[in-house]
């Protein structure tokens, strides 16, 4: 067998010198074409799969249980928002031996559902790393890894292969199948990084929602730091009263709620806007958590966009209409 | 656990969730390349060929019910047993329907063999893979009810032995305070058993099955003997009345598990999936009615039976190892007849 991959991946080398693609390995072209590249796939999965399952863990807190995974060495978890529920709970995680460590929950944010726990517990931990930024896009490999319904020690970690079907700023959406249990599990790409972690399902089973790792990297502090952002929190806080998407000019405005901050002072739709308090705008979720750190009557600087021309302007921010 | 996210909680998300489909759109995989889309099952070949060849459709009153495996060529037929009660008709990937007799059934693991009725002695038969050697991550196949595409996944946790359950009421019981009369509901778990025959908390339970039930053990013993599916006769007193009621108990995974969500999201499971002597674990996204037939490898060997749908995630496989033992020995008995 081990022969027989040698060969072809000898051949592959040379086609590409001929063919000048960058890509040299089979599970990053975008559809297997034959038994052989099949077999490169599943070959590529398993080598990843011992090493990734290492640094899952199953966590535990009062109101259920879910799935998280050890990013650095010193026990920081990345999981679910949904799963930890609030800042500063003390958990218990489990590693996939069954053995049980104290941890602590930190933050998070209800908007992407992305969290973070931190192990209390003193030791060198096993850990994956994470991908950087823009790593993953829709049509690569990725397999989930978690413990759907729990941690059952006989199954042991439950593996599921898929391709990213869609992303956007906030969401991954794959066909690696979820299961509750599996929330905050790692979704890992082929070169055995982590690129989202599992969210949310629906009914069909194409439908599987993860945080992109990205959320993680513009909010890092954000999460690790402070407390959890919820839905109920925000109603309480700042409301600017814009919606928007990130586009390659950077966060455009769709959408302006009538009768907001926003529209009292003369934003626009597709109005580019840069900072807010002199931090620069990397995604809509950024932006909300920024404006919740303010109350309602504060005000903020804000750097926007319009027709290629820089506009600063100071925003006393309003209250959140009721639903 | 909450699983499903909403985003309809503040208006300042629930604006931008239409920009975000259109995003999404312009940007997403195409079904045909997906893990289960077309362009990816065309690259199985000759195993996805063979699996939707040697895989028959068990039909009850013009319905189907279940897959089956053809195991020779003479129309032998391998399936689970609880799924196709009432089979009375076969349909072959050609679309040709043979009736159907039954000639065996093994209780304990949920098989049954089946024969088409007909002359013929030449129905592509499945291969077995002899070796029991199929890795965590490795490629399965099987194919899709209607039989003219297939299904894609990977072996994805350990093989097993899956103990039985046994049926449950769904009630929790008043463990400090044993009434002499009976044993006292604390408890009865919403939309279970004992909720839909029409219990209630407060309820002493002095009969089971006619017999008299003088503390929790004796009923907890005599209630775990039965399946799930069985009907016991409860009789209990309420308000110092001597009522009857027939319940018919359910699966302990459904009635206790945390992840009651869990079902609800994954669609119909399989009635039966417990006790199994030995299991392979997958996950191609199979409805329930394809339970019964056979599972491949990349090579197009059978390496196992699909004998329940677990819930979303999970699927499992009896081993070929163990399923040919039992085919082999029926097999040759008929040679002997």
């Amino acid at each position: 067998m081990i022969f027989k991959f040698g060969i072809i991946f000898g051949l592959f080398l040379v086609h590409n010198v001929f063919a000048d693609i960058v890509d040299t390995k089979q599970w990053k072209s975008k559809t297997p074409k034959s038994k052989d590249d099949l077999l490169n796939i599943q070959h590529r999965l398993q080598e990843l799969l011992s090493e990734s399952k290492k640094a899952l863990v199953s966590i535990e807190t009062s109101d259920g249980v879910g799935s998280g995974v050890i990013i650095s060495e010193d026990g920081l978890v990345l999981t679910a928002a949904h799963v930890i529920g609030k800042t500063g709970q003390k958990i218990n995680i489990r590693l996939i031996n069954g053995k049980r460590i104290p941890a602590i929950s930190l933050g998070g944010s209800e908007i992407s559902d992305a969290g973070m726990v931190q192990i209390t517990k003193k030791g060198k931990w096993p850990y994956s790393s994470i991908a950087s930024m823009n790593k993953s896009s829709p049509g690569d490999w990725c397999f989930a890894i978690g413990h759907p319904g729990g941690f059952d020690k006989d199954r042991g970690v439950v593996v599921r292969l898929g391709r990213i079907i869609s992303k956007t700023e906030d969401t991954i959406q794959s066909d690696s199948r979820l299961l509750g249990g599996d929330s905050g599990g790692p979704l890992f790409d082929f070169d055995g990084n982590v690129i989202a972690i599992h969210s949310r399902v629906s009914k069909e089973p194409d439908q599987n929602f993860h945080v992109p790792i990205e959320c993680y990297h513009i909010n890092w502090d954000f999460y690790k730091e402070k407390e959890i952002l919820t839905f109920e929190k925000l109603q309480t806080k700042g409301f600017l009263g814009v919606a928007c998407e990130k586009t390659k000019l950077g966060l455009q405005i769709t959408n302006i709620v009538k009768g907001s901050a926003a529209d009292n002072i003369g934003l626009k739709k597709n109005d580019i806007l840069i900072s807010l308090d002199g931090e620069i705008l990397d995604s809509r979720e950024e932006l909300t958590i920024l404006i919740s750190s303010k109350q309602p009557d504060e005000l903020v600087s804000l750097e926007y966009n319009r027709n290629d021309s820089q506009i600063s302007i100071k925003v006393p921010l309003g209250a959140r209409p009721e639903k | 656990m909450r699983i499903i996210f909403f985003y309809s909680v503040s208006i300042f998300l629930y604006l931008t969730i239409n920009g975000e489909e259109d995003f999404n759109s312009s940007h997403s995989l195409l079904p045909e390349f997906r893990l289960n889309g077309k362009a990816v099952q065309k690259v199985f070949g000759k195993a996805k060929n063979i699996a939707l060849d040697t895989t028959v459709r068990l039909l009850r009153n013009e319905k189907m019910i279940a897959l089956g495996g053809i195991i020779h060529p003479e129309g032998y037929i391998l399936t689970k047993a609880s799924s196709c009660v009432g089979a009375r008709e076969a349909e072959t990937y050609d679309g040709k329907k043979y009736a159907l007799k039954i000639k065996r059934r093994y209780e304990e693991n949920d098989l049954a063999i089946y024969q088409l009725i007909s002359d013929q002695n030449s129905f592509p038969s499945l291969n077995w893979e002899m070796e029991n050697n199929v890795t965590e991550g490795s490629w399965v196949l099987a194919a899709y009810p209607s039989l003219e595409e297939i299904r894609i996944g990977v072996k994805s946790g350990n093989s097993r032995k899956i103990d039985r359950e046994g049926g449950v009421m769904g009630v929790l019981l008043v463990t400090d305070r044993s009434t002499f009369r009976g044993v006292e509901v604390s408890e009865v778990v919403p939309q279970a058993a004992a909720f839909r025959a029409g219990l209630k908390e407060g309820d002493i339970i002095t009969h089971a099955d006619d017999r008299r039930v003088k503390n929790q053990d004796m009923l907890i013993k005599l209630i775990g003997k039965k399946d799930p599916g069985d009907v016991v006769k409860i009789k209990l007193i309420r308000e110092n009345i001597s009522k009857d009621f027939l319940v018919t108990l359910g699966h302990r995974s459904v009635t206790f598990d945390l992840f009651n969500r869990n079902l609800q999201m994954s669609g119909p499971v399989s009635k039966r999936k417990d006790n199994f002597s030995m299991i392979l674990q997958h996950d191609l996204p199979l409805p329930r009615e394809a339970m019964g037939g056979p599972l491949f490898n990349l090579e197009g060997n059978c390496i196992g039976f699909n004998i329940a749908r677990v819930d979303r995630v999970t699927t499992y496989s009896l081993p070929s190892t163990l399923s040919k033992k039992l085919v082999d020995l029926y097999l040759k008995n008929i040679t002997k007849l």
